[in-house]
């Protein structure tokens, strides 16, 4: 028998993607995607799911992965949205080339411009003419429903393209709502095993997908491949068919159409706010109005023939869009409705609402007032405005609790009580002085302090940080303002080790003269505290949860000091927020070089964070203290190559002390924590082996 | 001074300098950190590790409490070296 239980979005899909038995599933935290994968993490750890999961240090990677083990002849499943979701898309193209049957779930999210993490579809219209399949789900069951349906549409042989399902951020990844649960068996009968045409594969298969062919064809293979999208119609139609049979849950095929018999007017919604359009319509058809609602269930195959069957019956269509097509003065679904019915003969005017951007609620009776024109169009055959803006008036916003003490960092912040950056960040903004600029990736910085911070804050793309930094440096240089303005990159572990390390190591050794400051807790605690590469052994995260099977995070730490030591930038520091002149010492040293020109001050600062090793708030600098102290987090610097430890304690304490403070260690063995001790003790002499040579030998 | 001199950029949304504050955070608060002067040293910890930057100091080094932006961490009275920063709960 199925089970029903009651779940957000992000948690239906998890169980799609279980149920499945997906074998690969390449990761990357991105707000409101996190949970789904977090879900599918806790299955893996507790041997609920037997999968190959993957934690990529950026989308782009991520779907790399994707495509790899796709054409290898895995069944894969990734997910993402917004930011991710555009670094991803150059990847996100390859993926049809090649042929490879990938489902993504992306929780919608608005695309930065301004930024927000609630949804609108500017995340997914790049991505959505590539050749992909692109489905919106209104329900957390529909998305459940959707990711085996998806699978089933495009592993069929006459598709083999891959798939993307769309469930709107918030409103549906985080909202609970009844689910049930499909039965294994059921599945397996229903979706079978994937196996690839022609996987990358010499032990199986003399034959593989390539993206090589002369220019002269490509004419021709976009013609195939459009008609092999246009062609999968039927095998969607065939699924939501069988999966009825096999499930008893239809969801209608390319779209689904709500009270449109005797329609005159018509309205077009996607994804979750179809739920309040359907009730606003129950009241316009109450007061009498005939209007229907057609629901658009993929985007692509675009359902033209259905949209022109309708049309032929209807006087006026209104599109709610929640995407704009910039410079064109209207929304994308619009666009896209307009062209399938303009070589029709008997045409109904078409009228667009671009309502609910970033996140903004579309309410019944905004969808009334919407249903309302278009009936009135419908009775004029008069558009009064083509396209409208449904706009709502922000709530006024307190004014600043001024205070009457200077600080280069304001109090009254929107960090967790308790905040090891704050410190860090204040230290440094009072060394550095006001004409600073600081850069800052994403992370919990960029959401807490850039509102409180005296000098500028500028958010950067998150693996372009570095770059953002290098344009500012050398904008400067040319009009002769590098050694009057210190400039900063403050950033988090994930922008730091992981994605922006790339753009880091170009800028040293470039030689660009500015400082990086690496805030490390230890995780991306901004989507919710997954595993970096900057995560110490066997700590546990919410993408390296404990179970069954799972006993925290398995790899060893990145070492950034080494790194950059192997770029031989002149000055390299780590640090600790609970050794405050040492940390305002490096930052001055820090701030000398870069004003001299002389390169990269690279200052890697260990930030304990409450929320996210789990320990009581007021531990926050004692944990730091006691890092340094049992060796965990030893205090260096390398200057023009001469190594030095900085802190040497009389005798190390067990690194016990430190850990047995922090929940994310609470399940250590014996074992796993001699083998901690161990790492510890032998790094702390390979450290003081280094400082005995002087110059490190590469410098 | 013609349109196409002016400093407005229509749609340009700008975070301008000056503020100098933030906002009330008081409700955050659980237990309310009271300082006991006798046993105070002036060491000036609690103003250095305020994660909030809460605390600051007079001339004579007295450590004061700005109590609209403590959000209640409790850091400044686990690093107090005399203890004189007690944790009281709020409401009491």
């Amino acid at each position: 028998m199925p089970e029903s239980d009651v779940m957000p979005g992000n948690k239906a899909v998890a169980h799609g993607v279980r149920l499945a038995r997906v074998e690969v599933i390449p990761v990357f935290p991105i707000t409101p995607q996190t949970t789904i994968v977090e879900y599918l993490a806790s299955f893996i750890a507790d041997g609920e799911l037997d999968a190959e999961y993957i934690q990529s240090e950026g989308e782009h990677s991520c779907m790399g992965m994707a495509v790899g083990a796709s054409m290898a002849g895995a069944r894969t499943f990734t997910a993402t949205c917004s930011q991710g979701l555009a670094y991803m898309h150059e990847v996100v193209a390859q993926a049809v080339s090649y042929r490879t049957p990938i489902v993504m779930a992306v929780a919608n999210r608005v695309l930065g411009w301004y930024w927000s993490i609630g949804p609108d579809y500017s995340d997914v219209m790049p991505e959505w003419n590539l050749g992909w399949i692109v489905n919106f789900v209104e329900s957390n069951q529909e998305a459940l429903d959707m990711i085996l349906q998806l699978y089933k549409v495009a592993e069929d042989r006459r598709v083999t393209l891959p798939a993307m399902m769309n469930l709107d951020g918030f409103y549906l990844s985080y909202s609970q709502e009844r689910v049930e649960i499909p039965d294994q068996e059921a599945v397996d009968d229903w979706l079978p095993p994937y196996e690839a045409a022609h996987p990358v594969d010499p032990t199986v298969s003399d034959s593989w997908p390539s993206n090589l062919i002369p220019p002269v064809l490509h004419t021709t293979y976009r013609r195939i491949y459009e008609e092999v999208l246009q062609d999968s119609r039927k095998v969607i139609e065939e699924a939501g068919r069988s999966f009825q049979e096999a499930f008893g849950r239809s969801y209608g095929g390319l779209v689904e159409e709500y009270r449109c018999e005797d329609a005159e007017a018509l309205m077009v919604t996607m994804g979750s706010m179809t739920t309040a359009a359907r009730r606003a319509v129950d009241r316009l058809r109450s007061d009498g109005e005939k209007i229907g609602l057609l629901k658009l269930r993929f985007m692509r195959p675009f359902p033209a023939d259905e949209l022109r069957s309708l049309a032929g019956g209807v006087d006026t269509i209104g599109v709610v869009d929640r995407v704009v097509l910039h410079g064109t003065g209207g929304g994308g679904v619009f666009a896209d409705v307009k062209a399938a019915l303009y070589n029709l003969d008997d045409r109904p005017p078409v009228m667009n609402f671009i309502a609910g951007m970033g996140g903004d609620d579309i309410s019944i009776d905004d969808l009334y007032s919407m249903g309302k024109k278009i009936v009135k169009t419908s009775e004029t055959g008069k558009i009064e405005m083509e396209v409208e803006f449904m706009e709502h008036k922000a709530p006024p916003t307190p004014e600043p609790v001024k205070i009457e003490w200077d600080s280069p960092l304001y109090p009254g912040s929107a960090g967790c009580a308790g905040c090891g950056s704050s410190i860090i960040l204040r230290r440094m903004l009072k060394v550095l002085g006001p004409d600073t600029v600081i850069v800052i990736p994403p992370s919990c910085g960029t959401i807490n302090y850039p509102s409180v911070s005296k000098v500028p804050m500028v958010l950067a793309n998150y693996a372009a940080a570095a770059a953002f930094q290098t344009g500012f440096y050398r904008a400067y240089r040319k009009k002769g303002k590098a050694d009057k303005i210190y400039l900063a990159c403050y950033s988090g572990d994930g922008g730091t080790v992981d994605i922006g390390l790339q753009a880091i190591s170009a800028a040293a050794e470039r030689g660009e003269s500015m400082i990086w400051v690496c805030y490390d807790n230890e995780a991306y605690m901004n989507t919710g505290v997954q595993r970096s590469s900057s995560t110490p052994m066997f700590a546990s995260t919410t993408s390296t949860p404990i179970g069954e099977v799972w006993r925290g995070k398995p790899q060893r730490r990145k070492d950034m000091v080494l790194i950059m030591a192997a770029h031989r930038i002149p000055y390299i520091a780590t640090a600790s927020l609970a050794y405050l002149p040492d940390l305002e010492r490096k930052i001055r040293k820090a701030a000398e070089i870069t004003r001299a020109g002389k390169g990269l001050a690279y200052i890697h600062v260990q930030q304990p964070c409450a929320t996210g090793w789990y320990f009581p708030p007021e531990k926050t600098v004692e944990v730091g203290r006691l890092a340094v102290q049992t060796g965990a987090w030893p205090l260096i610097e390398v200057e023009d190559g001469i190594l030095k430890v900085n802190v040497k304690p009389r005798e190390l304490k067990p690194v016990d002390e430190y850990l047995k403070l922090q929940r994310r260690f609470r399940h250590l063995s014996e074992k796993q924590l001699e083998i901690l001790q161990r790492e510890v003790s032998r790094d702390w002499q390979s450290w003081l082996e280094l400082e005995k040579l002087g110059r490190l030998p590469w410098y | 001074m013609s349109e196409a001199e002016s400093k407005e950029i229509k749609g340009m949304i700008l975070y301008r300098a000056g503020r100098h504050g933030g906002r009330d955070v008081a409700n955050w608060r659980l237990f309310r950190p009271e300082i006991d002067e006798d046993k105070c040293t002036k060491c000036g910890l609690c103003a250095q590790y305020c994660p909030e930057g809460a605390v600051t100091l007079d001339e004579d080094r007295n450590p004061g409490i700005d109590m609209r932006f403590c959000k209640g961490c409790g850091v400044c009275a686990n690093e107090c070296p005399p203890e004189a920063i007690g944790m009281v709960k709020e409401g009491r």
